[in-house]
């Protein structure tokens, strides 16, 4: 792809990823065939700071985890009243990062 | 083994055992009103899970009306607690890792639409139900 659009892609989405991997997504993305170009720029990715409020408010039911996919760990969350409360506070720290690396698994199925 | 797969386990014995340190701690005496649940301390209103310990504790005692009156989330909540333990020993010992994968099938199962929104009303209902019973 070409620098110019790769560049675009990386203004309007870095803040959603981890910045030690824009710059892994910056090459895979100028690596990767132009044809993919119309499906990466219409991916929807989840806010972390829009998922980090959802976790302060509802996390103890677990909502936060349902939200960016992790049907799982929100089962957990929500029949163990949020861990006791202990792990929807961890959350609080954590959700951030997790969207941030479910939003570069989500890209990633896209590029492969 | 994968970082996700060692996590999960990792994340399952320490809710089991962080389970079980609860019950030990808060189960003996049915008449403890104190609770951490976030959710009550800070709406006053019962979470979903609410009365759920109360609920594992009175099946510990073979009490299966009492549990389903107090919570029926405590019913899996018991089921988790001792099907996991045995899981995780089987497949530390057998050497296999059968438990990630059925996690993984259950994740996938449980976003399928026909399953999920009959299980959000159930949870809702039971939520309604734990307010009625002033818990």
């Amino acid at each position: 792809m070409e620098a110019s659009k790769v560049d675009l892609f990386i203004m309007t989405n870095g803040k959603f990823f981890e910045s030690h991997h824009v710059a892994l997504i910056r090459d895979k993305l100028i690596s990767t065939d132009d044809a993919k170009w119309s499906s990466v720029q219409t991916l929807q990715f989840k806010d972390p700071t829009f998922i980090l409020i959802i976790s302060i408010l509802a996390g103890s039911l677990g909502i936060d985890r349902f939200l960016i996919g992790d049907t799982g760990l929100g089962v957990g969350k929500l029949l163990t009243c949020g861990g006791l409360g202990i792990w929807a506070i961890i959350d609080w720290f954590m959700i951030m990062d997790a969207t941030r690396e479910k939003n570069l698994e989500k890209l990633k199925i896209v590029l492969a | 083994m994968t970082r996700k797969d060692l996590f999960l386990y990792i994340l399952l014995a320490t809710g089991c055992t962080a389970g079980y340190i609860w019950l030990w701690v808060a189960g003996d005496d049915p008449n403890n009103e104190s609770t951490v649940c976030l959710f009550k301390n800070v709406t006053s209103m019962p979470c979903p899970s609410c009365g759920s310990t109360r609920a594992v504790v009175a099946l510990a005692e073979g009490d299966f009306m009492g549990a389903f009156q107090w919570n029926p989330i405590g019913f899996i909540i018991a089921l988790v607690l001792v099907i996991s333990p045995l899981w995780i020993a089987s497949d530390l010992l057998a050497r296999r890792r059968t438990l990630p994968g059925f996690i993984e099938r259950a994740e996938n199962w449980l976003q399928n639409p026909w399953v999920y929104a009959p299980a959000i009303i159930l949870i809702l209902a039971n939520w309604l139900w734990t307010f009625s019973k002033g818990l």
